[in-house]
């Protein structure tokens, strides 16, 4: 059952147990079949683990789709030097809630995918890096962390196994960055959450410069269902690229918001429009953000595509995080861009000119113009800024801001002019 | 399991309604608050001043509503929290953002004094404490009221009408975004994306989140957060 | 090259079609340089740790798709590599009108005008026209204590400052506050860097008018000074620095990259201790005791009279020396000492706490607060007086031969000093109450105003250059006393440079021996130990 609502054309693999309060306890969440994913792995060769991720094709659930077992595979093998596994639960991409909902709901299943990847990487430690304000999120895992060590499940010999995997709840304090996997990284160590310059990559040098993987939570949970039932039975779901089954969160002006899970390369008009009832007061859609706020808008005629990544990517779009934001023909669109930009410039580190600088200038922009003030070059001016701020920074941030800015431009460049100051603003003064 | 101090607490005992069995409230309960709701207590329980297991003992705020800004941090409980805390990373500057939740759970904010009190705790310099602690939005810099209210306006929220919710709880408490009610209860701010998009409008109070609040339901809840 | 095992690793690679072979892990922006591009720059600095957050060296290499930050790129083999393509010139434009969002462009005010690294770029590369419409962000200035001003709006967040103090300074008081466009540089509150020795050198780090000296604030502007490199004279580490003057004044001193001996810093002590530089109320001609009172003669008369007094001298010789001489001074008058039969000499150093830099141990304001301790040592003075630098002269001040005094100023000494003395010969800057009994007064110039070098505690030999006039007839010590020599000796030669004074000092200083001007080379040289020079019998 996905949450809060249930539909059937839904496959309920992580978010099988969603709204069962007693999946979250230990015995609970044995009962439904916990744990063997772990032991299973702790049993098998670590190589093997890695195969079998790699061979799923499971790709990072995080946002930018980075094949989870290819990732692991860069991991040295074995030296002295300690490795450490991080996983990356500071879900903050506005739109995104599939995370808490998985920690919520399966405390236990997140713990399995720590043991599996960790025991995939040869680190004898993990940390979860949860987001400061998800205070109950973290409550339900740190019962679930005690229970698992009262059992046996962490910390030395894990499953009587001979294997040491020790976890630790770590909790963040308010930054988006963080969860850029370097700033995360940062972050843990007790500094700034500023990202770090690539390379080194933190398979190299990574938390507390040591060998490190940063994986998603849900990319982990899935990892567990891998290793239990095999590469082969993840594949039959998705698409040859884009395989299993993924977490859409859904927002906005839809009749059923909430997380639901179909297998990827789903169609995006069917799901908005089915599984989401389409908008509550059955108006048009008039946009729509496939993948978090940091990818490119579509619009309500672009949607019949498929839910993978690469069939978004050739709608010059991103499939990100898998977060659905519907917006109906009533969306000032001007203002939604300017709430976003508000949001990078707010979360931007500062470390980065173009970012620190071009996410408020921009804003300033948008604020401008979504009062009526703007300028006849106003737009070319953005587009210029957008330019100025991708691909030109330390991470990534910055280039989100400007995907807004541009695709809403290019497409609801109307929106833009409707807006604009009847005469110019000089002159009104 | 047996002597954990939430053992009345544990999962299997959680009071989960199956219409709505997460722990932020729907509309319905907004009018039946107490203080342990509004903390989040009832849901999840009380925690251990001493952080409980090493391995979570950093990530867990025991939930005071009433904040000494004069009372020590390193005293106690605190103390064994923050050995175990320590006992989980490879050098104490990794306990900074812990050590600085623990700080504010006793404190109610970070003033210098009690950064610079951290920063001696952990051998760092006051400055790079400060550097940090201004980074996170999290830490309260000044005193805020006995009640944090940060409303989403963040673009899922904003389309489902949160600054019409943001609006209502100025209105009500009679006060500025960022500023504290003169009745010392309610300090009101925006907050970026909470992570509850599906459940418009996510408002966050002190720990707790309180979801799809509408307008309409602002006066009920600020009369129970009293 | 031949090929040995121990040959560093090399790269080769192409820079704006210029190919360049390197070693192995040098940063784009460095090898670069080498080939004489310079990429610009903010975060970057050769001594500190590379962010790369600037973004304002991003270059193109070619088959890399994103423009590379050339201070972390390092290069690899068969790189080709573009400072100058479109892509990376339009790139850098773009960061440099992202500076000028919230810059105030209050040029006018700022003593950062004419050495600022912002408007260097933007007048090399930077948007032609401004496009900025919006209200900019105003933070106003801060007092970081000690010597340090903080203007906010002018900072480029390039954060060379909190660097050198956590990694350099290791002293960690400045941090970035807050974050995005709301960061801003700080220290803890009200704690500021007062105490830190060497927090001026953010100043200098600073690319922009962000970090300011209170000492210089509003007192010059960059392009009314003369810059002359020098060393440092406030203490025995001989910093490299640059003497920077205007209307004969000394306004401020900063440091000069010498890897050996200050890498790229200074300690605010040295540097803001330049005010007795400039000092007025100097000996401007020479003066003979006559009849009782000081008359001023022409050099030619002065010294031939003192030629004949010291030519029939048979009276034992005691001196007195400063230890701000340079070699060639002081070498030179060992010269003239060795030629009148010989002859003891003191000197006095004010000492003082040794405060090493961390990050840099090699750099520390020395115990001894005078620039040429060693050269006096090696020229056979010894240390006498205290550790203020006085006292320690109560036996050459009742002596009854001869006396010389070398710019020891004789501050300390009583109003009877030298009275009994058959001859006092006293070159010298000022006149004090001792010297006035002096029968030859003989104004010689500051190390500010000639060419010379000193010899630091490592014993490395450094040249400094002439910065400021010569104040009347002032002449350098070792002109006076070369002609002075010339005049008692006949194998002596009257030096018409420094270089051949210094190159003389061969018979009298230990270690000297056959080195000259030439062979000090950028970085100076250093001598052989004392300890080692005796054990070989020198």
């Amino acid at each position: 059952m996905a949450y809060p609502y249930i539909h059937p054309s839904e496959t309920r693999v992580l978010s099988k147990h969603f709204g069962e309060p007693e999946a979250r306890t230990l015995k609970g969440w044995e009962a439904r079949g916990g744990y063997e994913a772990a032991r299973k792995a702790l049993s098998m060769e670590r190589s093997a683990v890695v195969d079998e991720v790699k061979a799923s094709g499971l790709r990072g659930r995080g946002g930018a789709g980075f094949p989870t077992g290819v990732k692991w595979s860069f991991m040295p093998k074995k030296t002295d030097k300690p490795h450490f596994l991080v996983c990356n639960a500071d879900e903050s991409e506005p739109g995104t809630f599939k995370d808490r909902e998985l920690m919520r709901w399966t405390p236990h299943a997140l713990i399995e995918g720590l043991l599996v990847g960790a025991y995939a990487i040869h680190a004898e430690h993990a940390y979860v890096y949860i987001r400061g304000e998800f205070f109950e999120a973290a409550q339900i895992m740190a019962r679930a962390i005690e229970e698992a060590y009262e059992a046996g499940y962490a910390g030395k010999n894990v499953f009587g196994l001979g294997v040491d995997i020790d976890i630790t709840l770590h909790l963040g304090a308010g930054a988006y960055i963080c969860g850029e996997e370097t700033g995360l990284l940062n972050s843990l160590e007790g500094r700034r959450g500023e990202p770090r310059m690539k390379p080194p990559f933190p398979a190299i040098s990574g938390a507390f410069r040591f060998p490190t993987a940063v994986n998603n939570v849900e990319s982990l949970i899935a990892a567990a269902h891998v290793v239990l039932n095999g590469a082969a039975w993840y594949k039959q779901w998705g698409t040859e690229k884009s395989t299993g089954t993924k977490l859409f969160c859904v927002s906005g002006h839809v009749k059923r918001p909430g997380n639901y899970e179909v297998p990827l390369g789903f169609n995006f008009k069917e799901f908005i429009y089915d599984v989401c009832g389409g908008t509550p007061s059955g108006r048009p859609i008039k946009a729509v953000i496939p993948g978090g706020s940091s990818v490119p808008i579509l619009t309500g005629d672009e949607l019949d595509i498929g839910m993978d990544y690469e069939a978004m990517a050739a709608a010059g779009t991103m499939l990100g995080c898998g977060s659905v934001i519907v917006m109906d023909d009533t969306t000032n669109i001007v203002k939604q861009v300017r709430r976003m930009v508000d949001f990078y410039a707010h979360e931007s580190c500062g470390q980065c000119t173009p970012c620190r600088e071009g996410t408020t200038w921009a804003a300033k922009i948008l604020r401008r113009i979504e009062n009526g003030r703007g300028q006849p070059d106003d737009l070319e001016t953005l587009l210029q800024i957008s330019e100025n701020m991708s691909g030109k920074t330390i991470c990534v941030l910055s280039d989100a801001a400007a995907a807004p800015i541009t695709s809403s431009i290019e497409k609801f460049r109307g929106d833009y002019e409707a807006l604009m100051a009847p005469v110019p603003a000089l002159a009104a003064r | 399991m047996s002597g954990h101090p939430n053992d009345d607490l544990h999962p299997e005992s959680w009071p989960v309604a199956a219409a709505n069995p997460g722990f932020a409230g729907d509309t319905g309960e907004f009018t039946q608050l107490t203080e342990d709701d509004v903390r989040g207590l009832s849901f999840v329980g009380i925690r251990p001043k001493d952080g409980g297991h090493a391995s979570v003992a950093g990530t867990l705020p025991y939930q005071v509503a009433e904040k000494d800004p004069e009372a020590p941090i390193f005293s106690g409980p605190y103390e064994d929290r923050l050995e175990k805390v320590l006992s989980r990373y490879p050098d104490r500057q990794a306990a900074l953002l812990p050590t600085l939740h623990m700080a504010q759970e006793v404190r109610g904010f970070l003033s210098p004094a009690t950064l610079d009190e951290v920063a001696q705790k952990l051998g760092l310099s006051p400055a790079y404490v400060r550097g940090v602690a201004t980074f996170y939005t999290m830490y309260n810099l000044a005193p805020v009221g006995k009640h944090l209210i940060q409303v989403c306006t963040n673009i899922s929220c904003n389309l489902c009408g949160g600054d019409a919710v943001l609006a209502e709880f100025l209105k009500h408490a009679g006060t500025e975004v960022g500023e504290t009610s003169a009745n010392g209860l309610w300090t009101i701010i925006e907050v970026e994306c909470l992570g509850a998009c599906g459940f418009p409008t996510a408002v966050q109070i002190n720990d707790r989140y309180f979801e799809n609040v509408r307008p309409e339901d602002v006066p009920a809840v600020l009369a129970q957060l009293t | 090259m031949a090929e040995t095992s121990n040959a560093p690793e090399t790269v080769t690679c192409t820079i704006d079609g210029m190919e360049i072979t390197v070693p192995k892990g040098t940063r784009i922006i460095d090898a670069a340089a080498m080939a004489g591009v310079d990429v610009p720059h903010y975060c970057y600095h050769p001594s500190l740790s590379a962010p790369a957050q600037c973004r304002m060296c991003l270059v193109e290499v070619e088959k890399v798709p994103k423009l590379v930050p050339s201070c972390s790129g390092t290069v690899a083999d068969g790189n080709v590599i573009h400072t100058q393509s479109e892509k990376a010139l339009q790139a850098r434009e773009g960061v440099l009108e992202f500076y000028m969002v919230n810059h105030p462009l209050d040029c006018p005010v700022c003593d950062q005008a004419g050495e600022c690294k912002l408007q260097d770029y933007i007048s090399a590369e930077g948007p032609a026209m401004g496009r900025g419409k919006e209200p900019k962000r105003v933070l106003g200035r801060d007092d970081f204590g000690g010597d340090v001003l903080f203007y906010a709006d002018r900072c480029v967040m390039c954060t060379r400052c909190v660097r050198f103090m956590r990694e350099v300074a290791q002293d960690e008081r400045l941090t970035v506050v807050q974050r995005g466009s709301r960061a801003v540089i700080d220290t803890f509150f009200e704690e500021g860097l007062e105490g830190n020795l060497w927090a001026d050198n953010i100043v200098d780090l600073c690319p922009v008018g962000a970090l300011v000296s209170k000492d210089f604030l509003h007192k010059a502007r960059a392009w009314d000074l003369d810059r002359t490199p020098s060393v440092c004279p406030n203490c025995s580490q001989g910093c490299n620095v640059r003497l920077e003057t205007r209307d004969n004044q000394v306004m401020r001193i900063k440091p000069r990259p010498n890897a050996e001996v200050n890498d790229h810093w200074m300690c605010d002590y040295g540097r803001l201790n330049y005010e007795w530089i400039n000092r007025g109320a100097r000996i401007e001609a020479p003066l003979v005791m006559d009849g009782g009172r000081h008359v001023s003669v022409s050099w030619s008369q002065a010294l031939t009279r003192l030629a004949d007094a010291l030519r029939d001298s048979t009276a034992g010789v005691r001196a007195v020396v400063s230890p701000f001489a340079a070699n060639e001074d002081l070498g030179t008058l060992r010269r003239v000492l060795e030629t009148v039969g010989g002859g003891t000499g003191v000197f006095r150093c004010e000492t003082g706490e040794e405060v090493p830099l961390p990050g840099f141990p090699t750099l520390k304001l020395r115990t001894d607060r005078a620039a040429n301790v060693a050269g006096a040592e090696a020229f056979a003075f010894t240390r006498a007086g205290g550790t203020d630098g006085t006292g320690g002269i109560d036996d050459v001040a009742g002596h009854d031969g001869v006396i010389f005094v070398l710019g020891d100023e004789l501050a300390d000494a009583p109003a009877d000093f030298g009275s009994r003395a058959t001859l006092f010969v006293y070159v010298g800057q000022f006149l004090s109450p001792a010297a006035r009994n002096a029968h030859f007064v003989l104004p010689s110039t500051t190390f500010a105003e000639m060419e010379g070098t000193f010899t630091n505690v490592q014993r490395r030999v450094q040249r400094f250059w002439p910065a400021l006039q010569v104040p009347g007839m002032a002449r350098p010590a070792w002109q006076v006393l070369g002609v002075l020599l010339a005049g008692i000796s006949e194998d002596a030669q009257v030096p018409g440079t420094a270089a051949e004074a210094f190159a003389a000092l061969g018979a009298v200083g230990a270690g000297f021996a056959g080195l000259g001007y030439d062979d000090l080379g950028a970085m100076g040289r250093v001598l052989p130990q004392l300890g080692a020079l005796a054990e070989a019998g020198d």
